[in-house]
């Protein structure tokens, strides 16, 4: 017991190595790496703990039947957006469906998750946008690949303008990286940083005389809607990555139709 | 003034996820059989409006702060 106190409080201690100015705080490298390690440590032991159920027959672990729901949602997701190969995916999307959900998980008991942190949530974009351009590649050839950026085929007349759809779609696609970061960093930050302003609201609530306040925790009112962001945030990353590997590997079939592929293209 | 603009942006991002969500209600309660492709089509539409709104609070709001 006193164990978990001290382990909760080097925790705590670890990532706030000073308070800045404006009273932020500025977060270490290493309390990055403690928490990092902290939810896949959590991840880890879900899998293990749901490893043990695997029977030829059925699942009788309780952690197994989830994660085979989880599972079977994920192979929803990337079969009803990829298409058939979508299968293929499912390893990975998985996989970081699974370690955004905790680490936005471990945001809700802990003062800081690795979600919250720019860095982190870079790294996983940086990952899936890369799969994304190796995927292509791979169905399209690398030349095919690029040549998918510059648009339809518009004839030798045109050129000037396929050049110019060929520069935007680039930039498209190095802003993939910086849209799914910030989306994940805004609202689990921003998610954080309003937990603070409620809690800092009723800090003074009720006062004990000489000078003492009895603090009422307004933030834990918003624990049930930052447990459905935490969800949600996992679901739109996995499904605009879904939708980027559907956009580069779709064209297999029909290549005539790149119109119709425009909304992603944000 | 960074305040005002930020409240301005907040007001046309909330308008628009109001009209995503109830367009996909709309069509939900039309077809309540193609539910789970325009939840989808919503979540997606809904993270691309948010995506204005967080890369104005904090990519705008940290050059606008930097230049004054």
């Amino acid at each position: 017991m006193l164990d978990a106190l001290n382990v909760s409080r080097m925790l705590i201690a670890a990532t706030e190595t000073s308070g800045g100015k404006g009273g932020h705080h500025f977060y270490s490298f290493e309390g990055l790496m403690v928490y990092t390690g902290l939810t896949l440590a959590i991840v880890i032991g879900v899998l293990s703990l749901a490893r043990n159920g695997i029977t030829p027959r059925y699942f009788t672990n309780w952690f197994t039947q989830r994660l085979e729901q989880l599972y079977l949602f994920i192979e929803n997701l990337c079969v009803g957006i990829v298409g058939s190969h979508g299968r293929h995916y499912v390893p990975l999307v998985c996989s970081i469906w699974l370690i955004i959900f905790f680490a936005n998980l471990v945001g809700l008991f802990f003062p800081y998750t690795p979600s919250m942190d720019l860095s982190f949530n870079l790294a996983l974009a940086f990952i899936a946008v890369g799969y994304v351009q190796w995927e292509g590649m791979r169905a399209n050839g690398v030349g095919g690949h690029f040549i998918h950026f510059s648009g339809p085929k518009l004839g030798v007349a045109l050129i000037p303008i396929s050049i110019m759809i060929f520069m935007i779609e680039i930039i498209s696609e190095v802003m993939k990286n910086v849209s799914l970061s910030v989306r994940l960093y805004g609202n689990i930050f921003g998610g954080h940083e309003a937990t603070d302003a409620m809690n800092a609201l009723g800090a003074k609530m009720i006062s004990l005389g000489n000078g003492q306040y009895l603090g009422v925790p307004f933030g834990a009112f918003l624990l049930p809607i930052k447990l459905l962001t935490c969800l949600v945030q996992a679901l739109v990353f996995c499904l605009l990555f879904c939708v980027y590997l559907s956009l580069v590997t779709h064209h297999d079939e029909d290549h005539g139709s790149d119109g119709d592929h425009a909304p992603a293209h944000a | 003034m960074a305040g005002i603009g930020l409240g301005l942006g907040i007001v046309g991002v909330a308008i628009a996820l109001g009209m995503i969500g109830m367009a996909a209600m709309q069509g939900m309660a039309r077809q309540p059989e193609a539910i789970g492709k325009l939840q989808t089509a919503m979540l997606i539409a809904m993270a691309f409006v948010e995506l204005v709104f967080l890369l104005t609070a904090f990519v705008l709001a940290g050059t606008f702060t930097q230049i004054r």
